[in-house]
């Protein structure tokens, strides 16, 4: 058996599933935040693999879009975890459930 | 009739500059009034004087260009503005007929601004009584010098415009305010026909000019009904504007306002705008006989139930307000049995003699403080000016031979008596009773013992009585003046019914004159005379010998004595019946509901649907973030499966 585009993209999706169920279900906002990471991470996967099977004049803006993603992830997670010490230090507590100041 | 044919009358070869003059003299002293000299009563008199009279002077060259063209017709238009097919001009157009209401509409105005010198002397609004004044004279002039419909009845809302101001002079009494308001309500019903008329002509003749629309209706082009329809809506404005049954109520009204006001307005010129506009459209009228008859009878109606009225009065301007409609009537009556002529000649001396009784009336009124005949008598002696001027307007107004008013209603009375022997005999009779009437102010207000009028309430300041009302004393020169001048014409308009001089003057402003035979005859002057020379008797032994007392007559025909006394109850039934059962009652209770239960129900349901629908969905406005992203991947998800259904691979 050869590993085909078919696998690569099954384990994105259960990748990026797995990402959003966690972000969407964890209490902990640093849960959150990796839930997030995993699903970026997922997309990754999924453009490379579509870089590297595709039929492209151009195949390295897969791999292009990846890298820059990783970078913009990287800023994302630092500006994140700034955000969840700031919460925590403001709230004593990281539970997104009790971070409901948008519900007046 | 050989003559009437000859000549052709060639076009009057009067500058234009002249005839926008004539409205631009008192349209100037009008702006500069209002704008600097209101404050400065004696400016404002003076150059109300000047505007007037100067248009005055200018409307004398005019009718003498137009007499030397044998009363030919001048039309000078221009273009306004148009909109698609519609085009409006602005236009002067000058013929036999615009020259005579020209000198009537300037030499009444300037009359009567001299004498308002003298009447309003002292009065807190002087300045605005005479800005109104110049106005009302511009569109009066602009009224009559309009060459088509469209500008005619510009003017002739903002105559009615003028009317209220003026009849309103003395707002703060609540009565004058209601009579405005009433004046310019009645007359606003009348309106909507001329509206409707103006709006019916343009979209079946496409054109508002009058000589268009003269031709339009005689060519028989339109179907007979349109024609009709269209006379009908012009006769609506002009009932309401000269006060033609049963749209008449508001003329006696009108009286809460100034003497001199009365005098222009509502005797002079502005009732006899609806004369005119129906003159103005007259072959309209000849090409729809449905209409004339109309218009005959309408006429004849108003004439008899407004002498009736006159008959019963006590307050002596309410005897010439009534008399006023009366002879309203007579020129209806005129127009409808094809007497245009008779028409127009009976609004040119009747202009001049009413306009004579009223400022008398104003004159009686300045040294008894009152116009309630009851409390006067005996003036004869105190003021032998107005007395003899008054005499002179009245025995006009009655049809005594040799005066103008003889001349004017014998041509009536010939006019109705060849169409319709009842016509005429309602004229007869309506002759039989202005001439009772008027000798009976008369006697009551001039003879017999003074008693005392209306003493002066000092403490009603806005009263700008000087005298002693129990030493009456004759008036100032200022009103002596124009009395003196005014009974000339009183007397003497008449004789232009000499050899046709009027006559063929005026019907040279007819597309195609029709004559109808002489303008003269002997046995209806006859008539005529004696049953005004009864009139007067029967008031003189009344009134002065008392041989039967006005309570025994009032006695014996007690019914028509109730009857004339409210007026015919009209008034009674427009406030009863019509204000307030199907104004207040229906109609108001109809939007009121509406207004409830419509309106509110619409504006308050959506509050309410607003509210109730947001109490549902806050519920799901959670603040979690994480029960936002489910519902964005729930969304997400129904979409791509939605997507990939409808596209299978």
């Amino acid at each position: 058996m050869s590993v085909g585009i078919e696998h690569f993209l099954t384990v994105g999706a259960l990748l990026f599933c797995l990402g959003l169920a966690i972000a969407l279900s964890k209490r902990n906002a640093i849960g959150v935040l990796m839930g997030v990471e995993l699903m970026l991470n997922a997309v990754n996967l999924t453009l490379i693999t579509f870089s590297r099977f595709a039929v492209s004049e151009r195949p390295i803006t897969g791999q292009a879009f990846a890298v820059f993603i990783i970078t913009v992830a990287a800023a994302e997670a630092a500006v994140a975890l700034a955000l969840a010490v700031s919460v925590y230090r403001n709230r004593e507590t990281v539970d997104v459930d009790q971070l409901n100041l948008l519900r007046s | 009739m050989l003559f009437l044919e000859a000549a052709p009358a060639s076009a009057p070869t009067i500058d234009e500059a002249i005839l926008w003059a004539i409205m631009l003299c008192p349209l100037v002293a009008w702006g500069l009034i209002a704008i600097y000299v209101r404050k400065i009563p004696v400016a404002a008199g003076y150059l109300a004087i000047l505007g007037v009279g100067a248009a005055c002077v200018l409307s004398y060259v005019t009718l003498f260009n137009v007499m030397d063209a044998d009363g030919g017709i001048a039309i000078h238009s221009h273009e306004w503005f148009s909109a698609g097919d519609l085009v409006v001009n602005l236009g002067v157009r000058v013929d036999g007929l615009t020259a005579v209401m020209l000198v009537v509409v300037t030499t009444v105005a300037f009359l009567v601004q001299v004498y308002s010198t003298g009447y309003m002397q002292g009065d807190a609004g002087y300045g605005r009584y005479f800005a109104h004044m110049c106005l009302f004279t511009v569109s009066m002039l602009g009224l009559v010098l309009a060459d088509n419909l469209f500008q005619m009845f510009i003017f002739w809302e903002l105559v009615g415009l003028c009317s209220y101001l003026l009849i309103g002079f003395w707002f703060h009494k609540p009565s004058a305010a209601a009579a405005a308001k009433k004046a310019f309500i009645v007359t606003r019903i009348g309106d909507l026909g001329l509206l409707a008329a103006l709006l019916l002509v343009w979209t079946r003749a496409g054109t508002f000019d009058v000589t268009a629309i003269q031709e339009w209706a005689t060519s028989g082009e339109p179907e007979g009904y349109i024609v009709t329809l269209f006379a009908l809506g012009l006769f609506a404005g002009a009932a309401g504007k000269s006060a033609q049954f049963p749209l008449h109520v508001w003329l006696p009204d009108a009286m809460e306002g100034p003497t001199p006001v009365s005098a222009l307005i509502h005797a002079a010129t502005m009732v006899a705008a609806g004369v005119y506009l129906v003159a103005r459209f007259f072959p309209v009228f000849e090409a729809s006989h449905d209409a004339a008859q109309f218009v005959a009878w309408i006429g004849a109606i108003t004439a008899l139930v407004a002498a009736t009225i006159a008959l019963v009065q006590t307050d002596v301007k309410r005897v010439l307000a009534y008399s006023t409609i009366s002879q309203l009537g007579y020129m209806m009556l005129a127009l409808g049995t094809f007497g245009y002529v008779a028409a127009i000649f009976h609004l040119f001396t009747h202009a001049f003699f009413k306009a004579l009784l009223f400022l008398g009336s104003g004159s009686v009124n300045h040294a008894t403080n009152t116009f309630d005949m009851r409390q006067m008598g005996g003036l004869k002696k105190y003021m032998p000016v107005t007395y003899w001027t008054f005499i002179i307007g009245s025995l006009s107004l009655a049809g005594i031979f040799p005066l103008a008013g003889f001349w004017s209603k014998d041509e009536i009375l010939l006019d109705a008596w060849r169409h319709d022997r009842a016509l005429w005999a309602i004229g007869l009779s309506v002759a039989f009773m202005t001439a009772f009437y008027m000798f009976r102010a008369i006697f009551l207000t001039f003879h017999g013992e003074y008693k005392g009028g209306q003493p002066v309430d000092h403490h009603d300041e806005d009263s700008h009585f000087h005298g002693d009302p129990a030493h009456p004393h004759e008036s100032p020169w200022a009103m002596k003046g124009p009395l003196i001048v005014l009974s000339v014409p009183a007397i003497a308009a008449g004789w232009l019914a000499y050899d046709h001089l009027f006559k063929d003057f005026i019907e040279a402003a007819l597309p195609h004159a029709e004559s109808h035979g002489s303008t003269f005859e002997i046995g209806i002057a006859i008539s005529s005379s004696v049953v005004a020379v009864a009139g007067i008797g029967a008031a003189w032994a009344v009134y002065m010998k008392r041989w039967v007392t006005s309570e025994s007559i009032r006695a014996t025909f007690a019914p028509f004595a109730i009857i004339f006394e409210n007026k015919y109850y009209l008034d009674r039934i427009y406030e009863d019946l019509f204000v307030r059962t199907i104004f207040h009652r229906g109609w108001n209770a109809l939007l009121q509901a509406n207004d409830r239960y419509v309106v509110d129900g619409i504006v308050n349901g959506s509050g309410r649907l607003a509210r109730e629908a947001s109490s549902r969905l806050r519920v799901i406005q959670t603040g979690q973030v994480q029960s936002y992203g489910l519902g964005i991947v729930a969304g997400v998800i129904i979409i791509a499966v939605a997507v990939i259904t409808a596209n299978p691979l």
